[in-house]
């Protein structure tokens, strides 16, 4: 009897830890709106690139972020009415988009291979945080599973941005 | 982002099909053989008549990483 009474506490208790895991992380909602603001600020800096740059590959690979984040935020959009989830603000999608305004702030003050290199530079280390971010926080926090699988469905998209902003980011380095 | 398989053998009069199975555009190119789907949109496909013996190295010109080779025996 005491025994049983001692499992149940202890399941009890670890529900309670499960209860505060998922307090911590990230909503559905706010999930969404993790995934519309990282897109669109790459979509943004993409804009900016093919502005500013006048090398081809460069241009290419932002026209790239264009069309790829643009195709994911209309599927994250379909899938949020689907489920009538709207989208919400969250600390990290605040803290994203205040990142992207500083970054956006420096890149319109640089010409030439200076704009080049630091918007790759920036397009490699901001696509291997929203990797981080995919492993790490909303995959895991995901509860809906159809939220879960279109993030696990866009991975592949931001592996293949990374490898190719660090193929990028070689041959920038050769040519200057 | 991928090409599956990556790499592919058929026998030359074969017929290949790839069908782009990923939400964005993706293309099969191989500019010194002379193909070039175009963009392939979702669900849509691109299918090539392997005529002569050899090995094709293509890539998608949007996604240059996505690489595969296609070997005609």
């Amino acid at each position: 009897m005491n025994f049983a009474r001692l499992a149940a506490l202890a399941a009890a208790l670890s529900f309670t830890a499960v209860a505060l895991a998922q307090g911590k992380g990230p909503s559905d909602p706010q999930i969404a709106g993790i995934v519309v603001a990282a897109n669109q600020i790459d979509i943004d800096a993409g804009k900016l690139a093919k502005s500013h740059s006048k090398r081809k590959d460069v241009q290419d690979f932002a026209q790239q972020m264009i069309t790829d984040h643009s195709a994911v935020n209309k599927q994250a959009a379909a899938l949020a009415k689907k489920l009538g989830v709207k989208p919400e603000d969250s600390d990290t999608s605040r803290s994203l988009k205040q990142a992207a305004a500083q970054t956006a702030k420096k890149l319109k003050g640089l010409k030439g291979a200076q704009f080049d290199r630091a918007y790759v530079d920036n397009e490699v280390a901001y696509h291997q945080q929203v990797l981080d971010a995919i492993d790490k926080v909303l995959v895991p926090g995901a509860q809906n599973a159809e939220l879960k699988a279109l993030i696990v469905k866009v991975r592949p998209a931001i592996a293949a941005h990374l490898e190719h902003a660090k193929h990028l980011q070689g041959s920038l380095a050769k040519k200057s | 982002m991928k090409f599956v398989p990556e790499r592919l053998e058929v026998a030359a009069g074969d017929t290949v099909v790839w069908t782009n199975r990923d939400f964005v555009p993706h293309t099969v190119t191989a500019a010194a053989a002379g193909i070039e789907s175009g963009d392939l949109a979702e669900g849509k496909s691109f299918r090539l008549l392997a005529r002569e013996k050899g090995e094709i190295a293509y890539l998608c010109r949007l996604h240059p990483v996505m690489r595969g080779v296609l070997i005609v025996k």
